[in-house]
């Protein structure tokens, strides 16, 4: 692409959406990523376009301290003070993955004023396909 | 007590006698032990004997290993409440119904604690949900223990598999009331002094490990709901 030609009408449609505070948003999905290191929590919409996250690392915790329960409810924090502006309300949880983050990010979230829907576990099973890594040997 | 199919080393034959703590060892019952010549080399346990009583043996894994075993132990717990069938139909009796997986409450391993000889392991179990869901939980994570036991030792490669006790924990909901408190005084104080710059730090500690509140320390706090 050597140079954007100035068409009006492609031009608006394409701006709208990326603006940030054009959305008001009363129902949305909360993902809680839960590993046992880490946990990322990301707001989307109903559909899937993701609205604002929030992890344990970006909320200032480094190393082993991210997969702490205290770290995980902390971004969940992070995550919500964004959208609680931009009028969410109900939200529905989907929760991946074993850890600590996925106790303590859910209080977190109904600690802070958002009615929770439904509360669903998303962890990825396989149906046996890919082989899974080696066994850890203690 | 079972045994794990590794092939029997000497220690087996002082199974009967060691009790389920430790300490029990010192003034446990007298066992002649015929420890063979060769004895093992395993750099990770350290017999110890009891003088002259007769060979009372404990074995002691260093702290390290204690601490790893910890560890796999609760991946491969969590990762058993995620995939194994039995043991989720134990924990929330509708999730054979249900095919989208929508749940009323949600079970998590927060912590594990090893004994010093790798025999005993404390689960501690939290439960998000109702009085009634956290009840059936643990009632049913409790009544599972055997087959978790076994599940277990299938999966890890340990030479003697631990007994396995689930214990509930509530210090992650006791951290949630005592931040919700301190938030709620954070408003307080910000609401009638209008808007000054002066914030109130949420203490970090009370919550820094799941399993590190075993004591009640906020006793004379009010639980709000």
């Amino acid at each position: 692409m050597t140079k954007a030609m100035p068409r009006i009408g492609s031009r608006r449609s394409g701006r709208i959406g990326s603006r940030k505070n054009g959305r008001r948003i009363p129902k949305g999905i909360i993902h809680v990523q839960a590993s046992f290191n880490n946990t990322i929590i990301t707001i989307t919409d109903v559909r899937g376009r993701v609205v604002s996250w929030a992890s344990a690392g970006t909320s200032g915790f480094k190393g082993t301290r991210r997969g702490t329960p205290y770290a995980a409810q902390a971004a969940a924090i992070k995550a919500i003070r964004t959208v609680v502006d931009q009028g969410m309300q109900r939200a529905e949880v989907m929760i991946k993955g074993p850890g600590l983050g996925r106790d303590a990010a859910l209080r977190a979230i109904r600690r802070s004023g958002i009615l929770l829907s439904f509360v669903r576990d998303v962890t990825p099973m396989p149906h046996n396909g890919c082989r899974p890594p080696k066994k850890r040997r203690v | 007590m079972s045994l794990s199919r590794s092939p029997t080393p000497p220690l087996t034959f002082s199974v009967p006698f060691r009790a389920t703590t430790a300490d029990a060892g010192a003034n446990g019952r007298r066992l002649l032990l015929h420890l063979p010549s060769w004895s093992w080399k395993s750099p990770n346990l350290t017999a110890v004997t009891g003088g002259g009583r007769g060979g009372t043996v404990r074995c002691m894994a260093n702290q390290r290993r204690v601490k790893m075993v910890a560890k796999q132990i609760q991946r491969e717990l969590s990762d058993m409440l995620l995939t194994d069938k039995v043991l989720q139909y134990a924990v929330l009796p509708e999730a054979s119904l249900g095919a989208d997986r929508y749940l009323s409450s949600l079970t998590t391993i927060s912590g594990v604690e090893v004994s010093g000889d790798l025999q005993v392991v404390k689960v501690y179990v939290s439960v998000f949900g109702d009085e009634r869901g956290r009840e059936v939980a643990i009632a049913g994570l409790k009544s599972k223990a055997k087959y978790v036991r076994s599940e277990l030792g299938r999966r890890m490669k340990l030479r003697l598999t631990p007994e396995i006790r689930f214990i509930e924990d509530e210090s992650l909901e006791r951290g949630s009331r005592v931040l919700a408190i301190l938030d709620r005084l954070k408003e307080e104080k910000n609401i009638p002094e209008g808007q000054d710059g002066e914030q109130l730090e949420p203490l970090n500690s009370p919550e820094e490990d799941g399993d590190g509140d075993r004591d009640d320390q906020d006793e004379g706090i009010i639980y709000i709901k």
